[in-house]
């Protein structure tokens, strides 16, 4: 009887801590959106952001759409031939990345990449007291450290969905010119043809939010990281793996409201 | 004397449980106080309720007659400006420069330009008889020894009032754990400053200290001089005296 309380008792305190945890992380974003209109603003620190996030993050978002749109391309045509509708790949390969693949690949990537790199940097001055000593120098935490993050999370993935949206047509033209011997002009047409402004301004807004949500929760996770190395490795992992399946679930959310 | 600090009837507690109770203690100005008491006393609690960082459940806590308690955010900052601090570990910032890290305080309240920034850092650390080659490198690049040094040189870049050092001499041998004192010394007679040193090390507190006062059993349960502890009743006092040799403080 005792195992079955204790057991219920269990379940019951991480029920209530994973509730608390939840109410903390929207505490948190209030206050890191507050933050952001008040002055003064990083603006060399939100500069270092943009550049870190937006340029250095081109190269694996670029591989990552390049492939996927190859292999978009090269799995439609394989399906679609049964149907003899093998000149629907440009079409379905762009409103795929478009709308889907493209976005959710940028963001995943820059999770893993960005996601804990911000986690890990927060955490560790976290733990070395780095993040007390800047509130005893006069200088505010969340402003310092979690705005400029913000804003340039915001700002840097609709021009890296944009870029990984491009570089992932361009592998799906790759295959479909190269591979499967379809007419450049012809494909070119049928992609520029089928574009649609509701694709590009959807992929925006899913960026956008993709980005709010990779800053938010590793700096969330960063700054609430406990004692140690271990704190340091927890808050690392748990800001990818969180960030992950919130932009999962965004992204049903915001296609649901496009297209629902 | 003018009294800097005054604490009074501090009480923090962490849930139900009750860290620090009944904490009245002050610092008169140019006075150095030592805090001993053994890990997990709560030292570092008070040491965190007196620069901010927590705010105690009731009781006092004046910087030069100014309450801090329950004051707004912002005059609250404008008031711990008056403080420098030193954390155990350094906590200098990885990212910045040595000088950069010196002038942080300085370069936030009023843009300086990065010569201007320099030469100010190179003084601090000139008066505190430091390297000027340090100043470009990161604190990574140096050993913990000079870290510690160059934490004591940023609490005392502003000219504060209050310097707090949290074990400034903890994982140090004892050599640079003297050169330490000397700095701390040194920093205080520079600036004019009142100092609050936690501390374990006895032999610090035997160079540093003009008061003593031991946080036991949750207060503060003893108070005086170094001298005074030598034929102090208090059986903790007499611990602490018995790990060092008792000649630190004839």
């Amino acid at each position: 009887m005792k195992v079955i309380i204790n057991i219920i008792g269990s379940i019951g305190h991480k029920s209530l801590k994973f509730i608390a945890n939840i109410g903390n992380f929207f505490l948190f974003c209030l206050s890191a959106i507050s933050w952001i209109f008040r002055p003064p603003w990083y603006f060399k620190k939100i500069i270092f952001q943009v550049i870190d996030i937006g340029y250095f993050s081109l190269p694996v978002v670029g591989l990552t759409t390049f492939f996927s749109g190859m292999v978009l391309a090269l799995q439609t045509y394989n399906g679609f031939t049964e149907f003899n509708s093998e000149s629907t790949v440009a079409r379905v390969v762009l409103t795929s990345i478009t709308r889907e693949l493209g976005p959710v690949l940028t963001g995943l990537m820059v999770a893993g990449r960005i996601g804990a790199k911000m986690a890990a940097e927060i955490a560790t001055m976290r733990v070395t007291e780095q993040i007390d000593a800047l509130s005893t120098l006069g200088t505010r935490p969340m402003q310092y450290l979690i705005a400029p993050k913000i804003i340039a999370s915001v700002l840097c993935l609709p021009f890296l969905v944009f870029i990984g949206n491009t570089i992932g047509i361009l592998g799906g033209y790759t295959i479909a010119i190269f591979k499967l011997d379809f007419n450049p002009d012809l494909y070119l047409y049928a992609t520029i043809d089928n574009l649609q402004w509701i694709d590009l301004i959807q992929g925006s807004v899913k960026a956008a939010t993709f980005g709010l949500i990779i800053s938010m929760v590793s700096c969330y996770f960063g700054f609430n990281a406990s004692k140690g190395a271990e704190g340091v490795g927890y808050a690392t992992t748990a800001s990818v793996v969180v960030s992950s399946v919130m932009i999962l679930t965004s992204t049903y959310v915001i296609t649901a409201m496009f297209f629902g | 004397m003018k009294t800097i600090l005054d604490i009074k009837n501090l009480r923090k507690t962490f849930g139900n449980n009750v860290i620090l109770e009944n904490i009245n203690f002050n610092l008169l100005e140019g006075e150095s106080l030592a805090i001993i008491g053994a890990s997990g006393s709560g030292k570092s609690v008070l040491l965190k309720n007196i620069i901010g960082l927590l705010d105690p459940d009731t009781g006092s806590i004046k910087i030069n007659s100014t309450e801090m308690v329950n004051l707004p955010r912002k005059d609250k900052e404008n008031l711990l400006l008056q403080l420098g601090i030193t954390f155990q570990h350094g906590a200098l910032f990885d990212s910045l420069r040595i000088w950069e890290n010196i002038i942080f305080k300085i370069q936030n309240q009023q843009k300086i330009s990065k010569v201007n920034g320099r030469k100010l850092a190179l003084s601090i650390i000139e008066r505190l008889s430091l390297k000027p080659e340090i100043l470009d490198l990161f604190p990574s690049e140096i050993s913990g020894g000079m870290q510690k040094r160059v934490a004591i040189a940023r609490a005392i870049c502003g000219n504060p009032k209050i310097l707090l050092f949290d074990e400034p001499t903890s994982g140090l041998d004892p050599v640079t754990g003297s050169v330490i004192d000397k700095l701390i010394i040194s920093a205080v007679k520079t600036i004019g400053a009142s100092a609050i040193t936690i501390t374990h090390d006895m032999a610090s507190v035997s160079r540093i200290a003009d008061k003593v006062i031991l946080i036991d059993n949750k207060t503060v349960s003893w108070s005086g001089t170094p001298k005074e502890m030598m034929t102090s009743n208090n059986l903790k006092i007499k611990e602490f005296i018995k790990t060092t040799n008792p000649k630190l403080f004839a």
